[in-house]
């Protein structure tokens, strides 16, 4: 909470001009009534048609007056508000780049998009409202009870002791709607979840026919937050029958005082008091239409500050600048890994050295740890034991922007973003000439079909990526990371959805690129090509060599081989070495 | 200091986003009937309950006005006159009248709140059906995160506006029509007086919302993008991490934002000079009332006392108006976020599912592509031409280079996309003529990204079958390899699959997806690249599964490896588009062509040369 409200002090001067000018507004406001009453009762009353116009003139003025200040309000309310959400979202934005891989298994996707939209937008909103008519509703109040005990103390005495009990009852109030408004943006990130999820699936929701059941499973989550949403704002729905009940009943009790009372109450008092009790209710029920806006508020800057709170344990705070990867050559040294909360060892035991400029496949079954290898290279994921070296330095030891420009990963899923196809091969490089990223697209094999799209480079592609193919998406994702000439080349499966014919190729280019490359491939053809083999079982480091020695000794690599050439082409693999 | 003092005006006008722009000419600026009226008829069903709130109103706001009025009553009797008679019984009466006046505002509102809740609960499903509702191709160009912004951001704004506006804005008409009667029973005279500047008023709101009306919308629309932006980077993350890229993501970021910040300021600003306008008038009006009735009482047409009245209701007249001109701002961001979300619902959905019907069970299995073309854009064609005949449980395989059509044929087959030329036939029926469901409900799919929902392995599988028993899940499993991983992991079949996916593997992934088609027993088989992330060895076993699962079934199958596509009965070799070649292995090998290319150069390490061929045939 107070988290968020510091967003607000660089504009702490807007802040006091814009309330400055409210309090402008709001004394034109109230002498207002005083040159209505001039202009009765010296004009009208008086027959003194200059009076009026006179004092007409003056109130119009005074309003002019009132309605400038307003209209400069509204630039400086919106410009807070909107400031405020604009450097809320930029820092949760930061803040959620700056998570590690641990970080994003707190929060569901859905949750991330919600808190800086929806969230930001309800605090956004409630500053907005606040700097244009917050203060005047408990300025009005104030003022309003003041003006009573002034006039006859005793009579008034009521609204002492009344007042501060509705406080304390609108505070409540506040504080258990916080709690259930709260739930209730948690029903919206369900809501928000199915929703995501159905949009990126829709194809095989489709497959599967399973409409309605997906429509039944969002309605239940619609109907929880519809349920909550209705709970909570009935709630706070008690808040202003409850005031102007008791409010309305305090003026007959004043009432009662004056009938029953000692008689030197005068009945202009009690007039005029009367008068200020009417007021202050008439204000109540913006009072509870705040109180309601904050607790939404309040809810919401807790959900902001949860995220701004999370704290990232991935940090290079022990990284030194001048621990610079040169050769890229990868060592791992007992590596054991576990992903957080999950008690499964990935990997156990691993260790293994590559030499800069040298090419090792990693092979094994699936679920046996290759892609977990891969994602600790670029320290996705802090280890528990063991360690990773690059070049002799701890990555922990190297600054993370420095370990991870030095490494081109191709994943598994090739992930592309919506933009031009340039776009895309440039997030390897941002300032990477044409002639560079012509070079690595050439490299990646996919140069001859970007220019058979209808705009070349310039294609649009969206964010699913649709108007290409498997092949075509894997190929640009290699020739982004093609593109930084690394220093090390994560290749993770990454040729599954190409032909034989290009993912020879393409392996054929990446021999002139001198960096330490990985490569995870089920294939053999591609392992044999490799200066070792690294075969994992289990999260097991099962053998490692070069296809000669595996095919010898190792039954598992005889296993994978026969798989792919048959009983035969094993024996023949092993007579011709 | 002084940067602060000026920063509020420095804002850049905003050149509105020529999608913005083409709206404005194609469906002029705003149909705002049209988006009452619907969202109007979407609370139809609640037209008594709605009643109901506009009764309670309409007590409350004559309660309102009756309280003060025997209060002062009460004290000119009780306390002027120090009459003691009845006090108690007055003291009652106005408590009973209070409560009253309470109870009614409670229920006004909480009816309110249900008519509300329900009216977005409806939208809300209306717009999710809509979108299962809405063909494949229009969700390829659609951000996941902007469509979800309409769900979220721009439902949620309707939802506030009927929560809090439509009480106000009828309470506030029903004592604007009090007052104005009063007013006229008066003094015509002096009421047109009061009206004079109504019309001052509509030419200020006009001039108001036409900018803010259009402000509203784009400001939803940034919102929307950026919604999208974050959705795409979160989701992307691995690659933004792993490429380094924060900070490039952090400038468009900042971007989209700026633009969204621009946008609502101005929005904000504009809308908000409404009350202040209000107000300017309401002085001119109480002004000129003094004025004119100064005259007209030293005319002698009125009297004094009257002015005096009618100078305090035009006082009142103001707070209503004040209050409908606050309502007026919510309702123009309420209205542009409801014509987003009906765009959406106005889209062209599918074509409804009315097409013969043929029971699933029913449907063998002859497939004939007959001179099928198609493209997915404006693009060229990525299928050209193709025709080809597959019996009842056959399988098919089709290769070739990444982007010939492979998947294509099969998104076809499975009316993702509807065929534009040609024509494709299960059992002698076009299929576009044939129930869609029904022909899905007869295939089973292994999609290219094993799609996984965050939920239980076992409800993952399950979604192949939705009545299948446990053991049948775990039957599927079994056959599809996936039972002994999936009894390593901590909670078996009970483990939650996580978005970021790090618990299973990729591989593990495909099996599970496998398993879920196993476990529908359909009688065509779509497998689009069902084992590319599964090692080999693995893959063999699931081979034989397959193989067991696709006896007696048509199989249409893509792959890159041998083991896999040698046993089909036809294979076909696909390339930009075409159909080069057909027929089964042996007899592609003996062709020479583009097939025996393929294969010599997978067996390359050992098969150097074609006179390997002979040995080829000898083990394959």
């Amino acid at each position: 909470m107070k988290e968020v409200a510091s967003f607000l002090k660089p504009y702490r001067l807007a802040v006091v001009i814009a309330l400055a000018l409210m309090l402008t507004e709001l004394t034109v406001e109230l002498v207002q009534p005083l040159f209505m009453a001039k202009i009765v009762d010296d004009g009208i009353l008086k027959r003194d048609l200059s009076a009026v116009v006179h004092w007409g003139l003056v109130m119009v003025g005074v309003s002019a007056l009132a309605f400038a200040a307003g209209i400069i309000n509204s630039f400086f309310a919106a410009h807070v508000s909107q400031s405020f959400g604009f450097d809320i979202r930029k820092v949760l934005f930061g803040k959620i780049q700056s998570f590690s891989f641990a970080n994003y298994n707190q929060f569901s996707n859905s949750s991330f998009i919600t808190r800086m939209t929806n969230d930001v937008s309800q605090v956004q909103n409630t500053i907005f409202m606040g700097l244009r008519i917050m203060l005047r509703a408990p300025l009005l109040v104030i003022g309003g009870a003041v003006m009573a005990l002034a006039v006859n103390f005793t009579l008034s005495f009521i609204l002492i002791v009344i007042l501060p009990c509705l406080i304390f009852f609108l505070l409540w109030v506040m504080k258990r709607a916080g709690s259930m408004f709260r739930i209730v943006q948690e029903k919206l990130d369900t809501v928000n979840k199915v929703i995501q999820e159905n949009l990126t699936n829709m194809r095989l929701i489709k497959a599967f026919l399973r409409n309605d059941y997906e429509v039944n499973r969002f309605q239940k989550a619609n109907k929880d937050l519809k349920d909550q949403t209705i709970f909570v704002l009935r709630f706070m729905e008690i808040m202003q029958p409850v005031l102007l009940f008791v409010m309305n009943v305090s003026i007959l009790i004043i009432l009662w005082a004056a009938h029953a009372g000692p008689s030197e109450a005068k009945v202009g008092e009690v007039v005029a008091i009367v008068n200020y009790s009417t007021r202050i209710i008439s204000v109540l029920s913006m009072l509870s239409f705040i109180v309601s806006g904050f607790s939404r508020a309040k809810a919401s800057s807790l959900r902001i500050s949860e995220v701004l709170q999370t704290e990232v344990k991935l940090t290079d705070e022990l990284a030194e600048s001048s621990h610079q990867i040169t050769e890229g050559k990868i060592e791992f040294r007992s590596v054991s890994f576990a992903y957080p909360d999950s008690a499964v060892k990935v990997l156990d035991d691993v260790s293994f050295t590559v030499n800069a400029g040298e090419t090792m496949a990693v092979m094994g079954a699936t679920g046996s740890g290759k892609s977990t290898l891969f994602n600790l290279i670029p320290r996705l994921y802090d280890l528990e034991k063991g360690a990773v070296y690059i070049d002799g330095f701890d990555i922990r030891m190297i600054k993370l922007e420095h370990l991870r420009r030095s490494i081109g990963m191709v994943p598994q899923e090739s992930l592309l973003f919506t933009g031009t196809v340039k776009d895309n091969i440039l997030w390897g490089k941002e300032d990477a000439t044409m002639e560079e990223i012509i070079a690595a697209a050439k490299d990646a094999q996919i140069h001859d079909t970007i220019l058979k799209l209808p705009h070349g480079y310039d294609t649009l592609i969206s964010q699913k990526g649709v108007n290409l193919s498997g092949g075509q998406k894997q190929r640009i994702s290699i020739a982004r990371a093609l593109v930084r000439k690394p220093k090390i080349l994560l290749l993770d499966d990454s040729t599954s959805a190409l032909d034989l014919k290009t993912e020879r190729k393409l392996l054929q280019a990446l021999m002139k690129y001198p960096c330490t490359t990985l490569i995870i491939t089920q294939k053999i053809a591609t392992a044999m090509a490799a200066d070792q083999i690294l075969l994992l079982e289990n999260g097991k480091v099962l053998a490692k060599g070069r296809h000669d020695e595996l095919i010898r000794s190792v039954p598992l690599y005889q296993k994978i081989y026969e798989s792919q050439y048959g009983k035969d082409g094993i024996r023949h693999a092993q007579k011709s070495y | 200091m002084l940067k602060s003092l000026i920063e509020p005006f420095r804002y850049e006008k905003l050149k509105l986003t020529n999608e913005s722009k083409v709206k404005k000419s194609s469906s002029k600026v705003k149909d705002w009937k049209g988006t009452l009226k619907r969202i109007w008829g979407y609370m139809s069903d609640q037209k008594v309950l709605f009643f109901f709130v506009l009764l309670m109103v309409f007590i409350s706001t004559v309660l309102t006005i009756l309280g003060p009025f025997l209060v002062g009553k009460g004290i000119d009797i009780y306390i002027v006159e120090k009459s003691g008679n009845h006090f108690f019984f007055f003291f009652v009466v106005l408590v009973l009248i209070y409560a009253l006046h309470s109870l009614s505002i409670w229920l006004q509102n909480i009816w309110m709140i249900k008519v509300a809740q329900n009216t977005v609960y409806k939208i809300r499903s209306d717009l999710f059906r809509q979108f299962h509702l809405l063909p494949i191709s229009f969700f390829d160009q659609k951000k996941t995160g902007e469509l979800m912004s309409r769900m979220t951001n721009d439902v949620e704004n309707v939802s506030s506006t009927l929560n809090s506006s439509v009480i106000q804005i009828s309470s506030s008409v029903l004592t604007l029509i009090g007052v104005v009667s009063v007013m006229l029973w008066m003094s015509p005279f002096l009421t047109i007086i009061t009206l004079i500047v109504v019309p001052l008023l509509v030419v200020g709101m006009k001039w108001i919302t036409r900018r803010t009306g259009q402000l509203f919308k784009e400001q939803q629309r940034s919102l929307g993008e950026l919604n999208g932006y974050i959705e795409e980077t979160i989701t992307g993350q691995r690659i933004v991490k792993t490429f380094s890229q924060e900070n490039r993501v952090m400038h468009e970021f900042l971007e989209k934002n700026e633009r969204l910040r621009r946008s609502s300021f101005w929005a904000q600003t504009i809308s908000g000079f409404i009350p202040k306008l209000m107000h300017v008038l309401n002085n001119l009006s109480f002004t000129l009332i003094a004025g004119f009735g100064g005259i007209f009482a030293l005319k002698g047409w009125i009297t004094i006392g009257t002015i005096v009245v009618f100078a305090e209701y035009a006082r009142q007249f103001t707070r209503p108006l004040n209050d409908l001109a606050n309502q007026f701002n919510t309702l123009l961001s309420a209205v542009a976020g409801a014509e987003r979300v009906f765009d959406l619902l106005d889209e062209q959905a599918e074509e409804a599912d009315f097409g013969e019907y043929v029971q699933s069970a029913n449907i063998k299995g002859d497939i004939v592509f007959d001179r099928v073309s198609f493209s997915y854009g404006e693009e060229s064609q990525t299928i050209k031409n193709i025709s080809f005949h597959v019996s009842p449980g056959e399988t098919v395989a089709l290769v070739g280079a990444t982007g010939a059509g492979k998947t294509t044929i099969i998104n076809l087959l499975a009316r993702f996309y509807e065929v534009k030329e040609g024509r494709i036939l299960i059992d002698g029926k076009d299929i576009s003529k044939l129930r869609r469901s029904e022909l899905r409900q007869a295939m089973g799919f292994v999609l290219q990204d094993p799609f996984l929902f965050h939920t239980t392995i076992r409800e993952n599988i399950r979604y192949g079958r939705l009545d299948a028993t446990d053991e049948e899940v775990e039957e599927a499993a079994k056959l599809a390899n996936a039972h002994s991983f999936i009894k390593n992991l901590p909670d078996q079949y009970d483990t939650i699959i996580n978005e970021g996916g790090t618990s299973i593997s990729q591989g593990q992934k495909q099996l599970l997806s496998i398993a879920r088609a196993i476990l529908k027993n359909p009688s065509i088989l779509l497998l689009d690249e069902a084992t590319s992330s599964i090692d080999t060895v693995t893959e063999l076993k699931i081979q034989e599964a397959l193989e067991r699962l696709m006896k007696g079934r048509t199989s249409f199958v893509i792959a890159h490896r041998l083991n896999t596509i040698k046993k089909a009965d036809q294979i076909f070799v696909i390339q930009d588009g075409r159909i080069v070649e057909k027929g089964s292995h042996d007899k592609l090998l003996e062709k020479e062509g583009f097939y025996f290319d393929l294969v010599t150069n997978q067996l390359k390490p050992q098969l150097k040369t074609k006179d390997m061929l002979s040995e080829i045939k000898d083990h394959i």
